[in-house]
C-alpha cells in the first residue's frame, strides 16, 4: 500500500519537481505503523497533514534537510534496503523525530547534529570513528559549509523559511537530479580541502566526485570529470610537465576547437572588422601577429583587403609562435599557404615567422619596421599567459608600444581565474567551463541538425571530443598547475582595462559593423540562440545565455 | 537580336509546325534560367546533357548570387570569386545556407516576412568571407593538389547545412 507524493509537495522541494519523489514513501510503505492518524495539528503544515504526517510548520526546514541528509546516505549504502524493510519505527507521523531516529540508527556511533540556519563549519570534522572505511563514515565527515553553505542553500529550503536562495552565478546542472547538486558541491568540498590542505579529505571527496560524475549525462559529466582529474593530480602532485604537448598538437586542436563552435570565429571576425577600419586608406600595412597558430584569421582579413574601394595594400605578416620541437618550421609552411591565397586573390603579400618561447624574448628591433608602412598588432588567447611571470606583460606592452601601431587588438577569455586564493579559482572556473561545455553540447558539432551524411556526423563528433580536449587540458593548467607552470591565467576585461591604461594605451571603439557582422556569424551556428553577442563599452563580448565568455577589445596610443 | 530570333522561328514554324525547340535558342534558355533559384537550377541541369553544361556556366551562378542585391557587388569581386572556385561553389558552399539559416532565424524571431527579400551587402561579405577561409583551409589540408576540384566543403564550413551538389 504505497502512498503516491503528491505534486504539490513543493514546499520541501522546491526546485526539483522533475526529480523522482523521495525514498520515503517507499520505506514508509513496508511500515505497519502507517495507518495512524494523528489528529492534534497545532500549527502543522497542512500538505504534510493529509499525508498523515505531522511536521509543525516550523520544523520544515529542519525536516527538509534531515530528509535530504538521510537520502544522501541511503543512496550511499547498497545493503540498505534490506535493513529498512526489517526494522520498525517510531511513530512516522512525527517526521522530524522519526527521520532522527532514522538516521542515528543506520550511524549509531556518529551523532549529526544538523545545522538549522548557521553553519557547522568543523562541527563534524574529526567524528568519523573508523578512520579506513571509505563510504557512509567519510560521508558524515564532510563539513558542513560545503554540503549546507549558510547562504547558498538551494532546493531544499522551503518556501516559508522567507530566506532568499543566494546564487550569484547560478552552476549550470543539466539535469535536476540531486545527484547534479550533490557532485557538484563534493568538487567544490574537495576544493576546499585542498585550499586547506587537508589532503586526506580531499582525496576521499575526489573519489565521491569521480563515482557522482560517471551517473550524470552530458555536459555535466565531462566538466565534472575534467576537474575531478585536476584536482587529483594536485592532491597527488602527478602536476602535468610543462611543456605539456608539442604546439603541433595544440593547434591541432585549436583548429577542432574553431571548427566546432563560433568562439574563434567570432574572434577573428571582430578582429579583423578592427584592423580593417584601422587601415582604410592605407597603402602600406603589417601585421604584427603574436597568435599565428595556422593562420586562420588572416584570409578573411586579406579577402577583405582585396575588396575594399581602392584595390588592396601591400600586405605584409609577421607571424611570431612557439618553437614546434621537432624541427619543422612550421610557421614557414603557414606562410607560404598564406602566400599562396594571396597570390589567388592578387594581393601583394610578405611574410615572416618568428620563433620565440614566449613573447618577452620579441624585440621591435628584430621585426624590420618600416616608416611608411601602418602597423596593427593581434593577440588571440596569448596576453593571460604573459602574467605567469612578473614583469612580462610590461616588457611585451612596452615593446608594442614601440612598435607604434595603428591599432593593437586583444581577445581574452571574460573570466578571473587568476586570484591569489585556490578556491575562488576553482569556483570560477568551474562556472565558466561548465557554460562553456554547456555552449559545445547545444552546438552539436557543428552539426547543423539538416541535411547531414553520416560521414560529416562522425566528423563532427571527433571535432567535439577534440574541443572538450582542448579545454580539458585549459581546466588541467588552471586547477592543477602553480607558478609558472600555470599559464591559464585569465582575467576579466576590466582588470585588462586598467593594465593597459596604466600601459598608455586608450579604447577604441569596435563599432556596429563589427557587431553586425559578429551577430549575423553567430546565427548561423546551430544552436545559434544561445550565443549573446554584447557591446560594452566599445568592446565585444559574445556569451553563451547570460554568461560573457570571451572578449574582443581595441587599443590605439595615447 | 530580338528580330534574328523573331525570323529564325518564323521560319522554323514555316517548315515544321510542330518542331519549336528551346534547345536551339541558347540565349532564350539562358535568359529563363537566370531567373530561376537555385534548386531550381539544379534542377534543371538534371533534364538533358545541353541543359546541364548550361547550367554550369558560372555566369549563371554568379547573376543568382548577386541579382538580389540592391547594390551591385564592386568590379574586383569576380576574379576574387572565381580564383577561390568560382561563383556556383560560393553559392552551394556559403550563399545559400547563409541566407537560408538567416532567413530561417528572422521568421522564427516572429517576424511575419515570408516574402522573399533581398539579401543584404552584409550576408554576401560575410558569405565571401566564409568562401575564403574554406580555400584557404583545403590549401592547409590538402596540400596543393585538388585545390579547385573536390566538391564537398573543407570542414569550417561544416558547421552551415551540408548541400546537395548538383
Amino acid at each position: 500500500m504505497k502512498r503516491d507524493y503528491p505534486n504539490q509537495n513543493h514546499t520541501l522541494f522546491p526546485g526539483s519537481s522533475s526529480s523522482t519523489p523521495p525514498l520515503l514513501p517507499d520505506l514508509t510503505g513496508k511500515s505497519k505503523m502507517w495507518d495512524e492518524f494523528n489528529e492534534q495539528d497545532t500549527g502543522v503544515d497542512e500538505l504534510l497533514a493529509v499525508l498523515g504526517y505531522k511536521v509543525k510548520s516550523s520544523d520544515m526546514v529542519d525536516v527538509a534537510q534531515k530528509i535530504e541528509h538521510l537520502e544522501g546516505v541511503l543512496s550511499n549504502d547498497d545493503g540498505l534496503s534490506q535493513m529498512a524493510s526489517d526494522s520498525i519505527h517510531q511513530n512516522p507521523s512525527d517526521l522530524s523525530s522519526w527521520l532522527e531516529s532514522m538516521i542515528c540508527e543506520l550511524n549509531p556511533v556518529v551523532q549529526v547534529q544538523l545545522p538549522g540556519s548557521g553553519s557547522i563549519a568543523g562541527s563534524l570534522v574529526g567524528t568519523s570513528t573508523s578512520p579506513g572505511s571509505a563510504g557512509i563514515d567519510d560521508l558524515q565527515a564532510i563539513p558542513g559549509d560545503a554540503i549546507y553553505p549558510p547562504t547558498k542553500k538551494q532546493k531544499s529550503l522551503s518556501e516559508d523559511n522567507g530566506n532568499k536562495t543566494y546564487s550569484p552565478n547560478p552552476i549550470v546542472i543539466i539535469d535536476s537530479q540531486e545527484n547534479g547538486i550533490r557532485l557538484v558541491h563534493t568538487l567544490m568540498a574537495c576544493a576546499e580541502a585542498v585550499q586547506q590542505d587537508d589532503m586526506k579529505r580531499a582525496e576521499t571527496l575526489v573519489k565521491q566526485a569521480g563515482y557522482l560524475a560517471v551517473s550524470q549525462a552530458g555536459a555535466m559529466r565531462k566538466v565534472a570529470t575534467y576537474f575531478a582529474e585536476a584536482l587529483a593530480r594536485r592532491i597527488y602532485r602527478l602536476y602535468p610537465k610543462s611543456p605539456q604537448d608539442a604546439p603541433a598538437f595544440r593547434d591541432l586542436l585549436q583548429m577542432h576547437f574553431y571548427e566546432t563552435c563560433p568562439y574563434l570565429k567570432f574572434a577573428h571576425f571582430t578582429a579583423n572588422q578592427a584592423i580593417l577600419e584601422a587601415f582604410a586608406g592605407k597603402k602600406k600595412v603589417h601585421v604584427i601577429d603574436f597568435s599565428m597558430k595556422q593562420g586562420m584569421q588572416w584570409p578573411a582579413l586579406m579577402q577583405a583587403l582585396a575588396l575594399r574601394p581602392g584595390g588592396p595594400p601591400t600586405f605584409r605578416l609577421t607571424g611570431i609562435g612557439p618553437p614546434s620541437g621537432d624541427n619543422t618550421d612550421h610557421l614557414q609552411e603557414v606562410g607560404w599557404k598564406l602566400a599562396q591565397l594571396a597570390d589567388t586573390i592578387h594581393v601583394e603579400f610578405q611574410y615572416r615567422g618568428f620563433l620565440a618561447e614566449s613573447l618577452s624574448d620579441l624585440e621591435p628591433a628584430m621585426l624590420e619596421l618600416r616608416e611608411d608602412e601602418v602597423v596593427a598588432v593581434n593577440s588571440v588567447f596569448e596576453m593571460h599567459e604573459l602574467l605567469a611571470r612578473p614583469g612580462a606583460v610590461e616588457k611585451v606592452l612596452s615593446a608594442v608600444k614601440e612598435m607604434k601601431p595603428e591599432i593593437l587588438t586583444v581577445v581574452e577569455q571574460e573570466a578571473n581565474h587568476n586570484g591569489p586564493v585556490f578556491l575562488e579559482r576553482f569556483t570560477e572556473s568551474l562556472h565558466y567551463y561548465s557554460t562553456l561545455f554547456d555552449s559545445l553540447e547545444s552546438s552539436g558539432g557543428g552539426g547543423g541538425g539538416s541535411v547531414e551524411s553520416g560521414g560529416v556526423a562522425a566528423a563532427s563528433n571527433q571535432d567535439k571530443i577534440m574541443s572538450e580536449v582542448y579545454l580539458g587540458k585549459q581546466i588541467c593548467n588552471v586547477v592543477a598547475c602553480e607558478g609558472p607552470d600555470r599559464v591559464e591565467r585569465h582575467e576579466t576585461l576590466a582588470q585588462w582595462k586598467t593594465r593597459f591604461d596604466s600601459a598608455g594605451f586608450q579604447p577604441v571603439h569596435l563599432g556596429s559593423n563589427a557587431y553586425k557582422q559578429a551577430s549575423m556569424l553567430l546565427a548561423l551556428f546551430a544552436g545559434g540562440d544561445g550565443y549573446r553577442v554584447e557591446e560594452n563599452d566599445g568592446c565585444l563580448m559574445l556569451g553563451w545565455h547570460t554568461r560573457s565568455l570571451i572578449t574582443t577589445s581595441a587599443w590605439k596610443l595615447r | 537580336m530580338l528580330h534574328t530570333h523573331n525570323n529564325i522561328l518564323e521560319r522554323e514554324t514555316k517548315r515544321e509546325k510542330h518542331n519549336i525547340s528551346i534547345n536551339d535558342h541558347n540565349d532564350i534558355l539562358i535568359e529563363v534560367l537566370q531567373r530561376l533559384d537555385g534548386r531550381s537550377l539544379a534542377a534543371a541541369a538534371c533534364v538533358c546533357k545541353k541543359w546541364c553544361s548550361i547550367v554550369r556556366n558560372d555566369a549563371l551562378w554568379e547573376h543568382l548570387c548577386f541579382r538580389q542585391l540592391s547594390v551591385p557587388p564592386s568590379v574586383g569581386v569576380r576574379s576574387v570569386v572565381l580564383a577561390l572556385g568560382g561563383y556556383r561553389r560560393l553559392y552551394l558552399m556559403c550563399v545559400r545556407p547563409v541566407v537560408s539559416r538567416l532567413k530561417k532565424r528572422r521568421s522564427n524571431g516572429g517576424h511575419t516576412e515570408v516574402v522573399r527579400r533581398l539579401w543584404n551587402r552584409n550576408e554576401v561579405e560575410l558569405s565571401l568571407s566564409l568562401f575564403c577561409v574554406e580555400y584557404y583551409e583545403r590549401l592547409l589540408l590538402g596540400d596543393g593538389g585538388a585545390v579547385g576540384g573536390g566538391e564537398s566543403a573543407a570542414k569550417s564550413l561544416r558547421f552551415l547545412c551540408k548541400t546537395v551538389n548538383v
